[in-house]
């Protein structure tokens, strides 16, 4: 069954494009010309990806990941037409797993959705034991490959596919150092010039969810100079 | 103002007035009080000498005038103040009341005075000092009478009151050119501040303002001075916002069309091979589309100062294989220590080399060598082509915007921008780039960056 696609876009002729483009991919195409519609047709219809531009109408895309991201972990790519540092960030912050500023070429956009994809099917393909992250009887942390899930205190943590797949990178080899551009392309396939703010902003809502105090980080922790590495306690 | 004084700084100009302001006024009171109290002590004192001297004369006259005086008896009853000499020409002779005075000890001019029988007094100065004689002829008994008193005391009071006044002239003098030092630093330093201020602003710091002040006047050149940079900041804002805008709104017919000429390539062997040939056409052009109005974009964001380069650190050996690689050059090219690394923007820093050895595989007859070292603290990259070099006159000039050499350089990346974007993002990354001649004939162009602390 092919992979439903929902296409949050304002530009009915970037739509269209898209729409043709992803269809030769073999993906199922949904569209949405606004927030409002896209929200409607999220809940509805259950997409496996999301496509978001974040120059919408009334409701801009930020807001439309964020209020996505309340009930769902759905993988989000973002579409913007500036590529300032600001409202890239701004959307990774919003809730999206990646982003690609336009004009983008028909491959790139199609090599990030393969890349999530990858990333739903390692996710839950991944049948490997489980791996206590934090030991502490009052707080324990336990990371399940195979349910594709994280639990603190026995309760499923609502982590996104992308945050997921970072912590499994990281859990890999717990204690050693990974560097941003090795977690860029073990996570995001990105090419030579990803863009490492991607980590770090995913790194940083990673902690929120998983750490006791995320401004003092035990689990995930930042290496000056070199990138994260994971400590189990 | 003379040529040689427009040299001195504000700040000494104003110290050096206010110092001989000080030294002129301090120096006419201090002359007019010597003047008026020698004048008056002095006179006071001729006045003290004259009375004594008309009683001394007097009573040495009726001395005289009894018959058989003993004239040394006479001098001595008469008894002057003991620092006063008493001189007397009796009869033809001279007597004195004090022994080793002589009688040419009274002037000359005073003589003559007394001799034509007129009181008179004369200031003159002897061995021992200045003095004053008091001459009085006596008629009656065929005598001149003179009195001569020393001024030395005078003297030293005069002395002490002139060192006063000097002193005191020197003191106000310091002390205006202390006044001076303090005006010139209350003026001088809000003038400071502007400048300081001006300087944070031209290095792009647009958010920097004068801080408020309490003095009225500088409260309008404060007023003034902010809300022009208010003005400018607004203006280098709307700017790049059109900048952005623009870009923006031709972002999205660009993305349709990027995107579709990408689905009409993916089928081009459905195609007539004449429509094959145009759909080649409209991809190269919509490529040079797309990178002109990235280069214009970024121009825009680096002249409205809204350059933020992130301090990422970038293997620079890496980072230049890799766009060997990507224009599909031999990365055997790269040669020198390969292994050092630099804090800036990898994708600007990519389009930088990217640019440069474009430029010389399109205009340079192709790239020779790519070479890393380390000068000083910085790192040197060289790239060398195979062409015909740069004329010397056209060395700065090919990194205009849209300047275009007599082999079309500068247009690198096909949209006249490339050399121009190079030499902006080298400085971006507080770093430069200039053009030489390569060992072999060719152009060589050298780009600076500083290296990562380790």
């Amino acid at each position: 069954m092919p992979l439903q696609v929902l296409v949050v876009e304002d530009d009915d002729r970037i739509r269209a494009v898209l729409r043709l483009a992803l269809e030769d991919e073999g993906y199922e195409v949904a569209e949405a010309g606004d927030a409002e519609t896209a929200l409607a047709l999220a809940h509805a219809a259950m997409p496996d990806l999301m496509i978001v531009d974040l120059m919408l109408g009334a409701t801009d895309g930020y807001t439309c990941i964020r209020e996505i991201r309340r009930s769902s972990d759905i993988p989000i790519v973002v579409v913007s037409a500036r590529s300032d540092t600001h409202d890239i960030v701004a959307g990774l912050e919003a809730g999206a797993d990646d982003y690609v500023t336009k004009p983008f070429q028909v491959k790139e956009i199609t090599a990030r959705l393969r890349a999530l994809r990858r990333r739903l099917r390692t996710a839950v393909e991944a049948a490997e034991p489980d791996l206590f992250l934090d030991s502490d009887p009052r707080r324990s942390l336990v990371l399940s490959r195979a349910r594709g899930a994280a639990r603190l205190d026995g309760e499923d943590v609502p982590l996104t596919v992308t945050e997921f797949r970072l912590l499994s990178e990281l859990a890999q080899a717990p204690g050693r150092v990974l560097s941003r551009p090795a977690l860029l392309e073990a996570v995001w396939q990105h090419g030579f010039y990803g863009d490492e703010r991607i980590v770090d902003v995913h790194i940083r809502r990673l902690r929120t969810k998983i750490e006791r105090d995320p401004g003092q980080p035990r689990i995930v922790v930042t290496v000056r100079g070199l990138g994260y590495r994971l400590d189990l306690q | 103002m003379t040529p040689a004084l427009g040299s001195v700084s504000l700040r000494h100009r104003l110290i050096l007035a206010f110092a001989a302001v000080a030294l002129m006024v301090s120096a006419v009171f201090a002359a007019s009080t010597y003047l008026l109290a020698r004048g008056y002590l002095l006179a006071q004192r001729e006045r003290v000498v004259q009375h004594q001297a008309m009683a001394d004369a007097e009573f040495v006259q009726q001395r005289l005038e009894s018959a058989g005086a003993d004239i040394s008896e006479v001098l001595t009853s008469a008894g002057p103040p003991a620092e006063n000499t008493i001189i007397l020409r009796w009869q033809g002779k001279w007597y004195t009341s004090e022994l080793g005075t002589e009688r040419d000890t009274v002037p000359s001019a005073l003589r003559s005075d007394i001799e034509a029988g007129n009181a008179a007094h004369q200031r003159f100065r002897t061995d021992d000092g200045p003095a004053v004689a008091i001459g009085v002829p006596l008629p009656s008994v065929g005598a001149e009478f003179y009195e001569v008193a020393p001024l030395t005391e005078l003297e030293g009071i005069l002395r002490l009151l002139s060192a006063i006044l000097i002193g005191g002239a020197v003191l106000a003098t310091t002390a205006g050119a202390a006044l001076g030092a303090w005006a010139s630093r209350s003026v001088v330093t809000p003038l400071n501040r502007v400048a300081a201020t001006a300087a944070k602003i031209a290095g792009g710091h647009l958010d920097s303002r004068l801080p408020a002040t309490q003095d009225p006047e500088l409260t309008t050149i404060v007023g003034s001075f902010n809300s022009m940079v208010d003005t400018l900041q607004q203006r280098i804002e709307r700017d790049a916002r059109l900048a952005a805008d623009v870009s923006h709104e031709l972002r999205s017919p660009l993305t349709t069309l990027v995107a579709s000429v990408d689905l009409l390539n993916a089928r081009r062997f459905e195609l007539h091979p004449r429509s094959r040939h145009a759909l080649d056409l409209v991809t190269a052009d919509l490529d040079r589309f797309r990178r002109l109005l990235d280069d214009l974009l970024e121009l825009a964001r680096s002249d409205a100062g809204l350059d933020r380069v992130p301090s990422d650190t970038v293997d620079l050996g890496l980072l230049l294989k890799h766009v060997l690689t990507e224009i599909g050059a031999d990365p055997g090219l790269l040669a020198g220590p390969v292994e050092v690394e630099t804090t800036g923007d990898k994708a600007r820093l990519g389009r930088l080399f990217r640019n440069l050895f474009e430029n010389a595989e399109r205009h340079g007859g192709g790239l020779t060598s790519v070479q890393i070292s380390r000068v000083d603290e910085d790192i040197v990259v060289t790239v060398d082509d195979h062409g015909d070099g740069v004329p010397g006159l056209d060395r700065e000039r090919i990194f205009d915007r849209f300047a275009t050499g007599r082999n079309s350089r500068g247009s690198s990346s096909g949209t006249g921008l490339g050399l121009a974007l190079v030499a902006e993002t080298a400085a971006a990354h507080r770093g430069a780039v200039w053009c030489a001649e390569a060992p072999g004939g060719g152009a060589r162009f050298v780009v600076r960056l500083l290296e990562a602390d380790r």
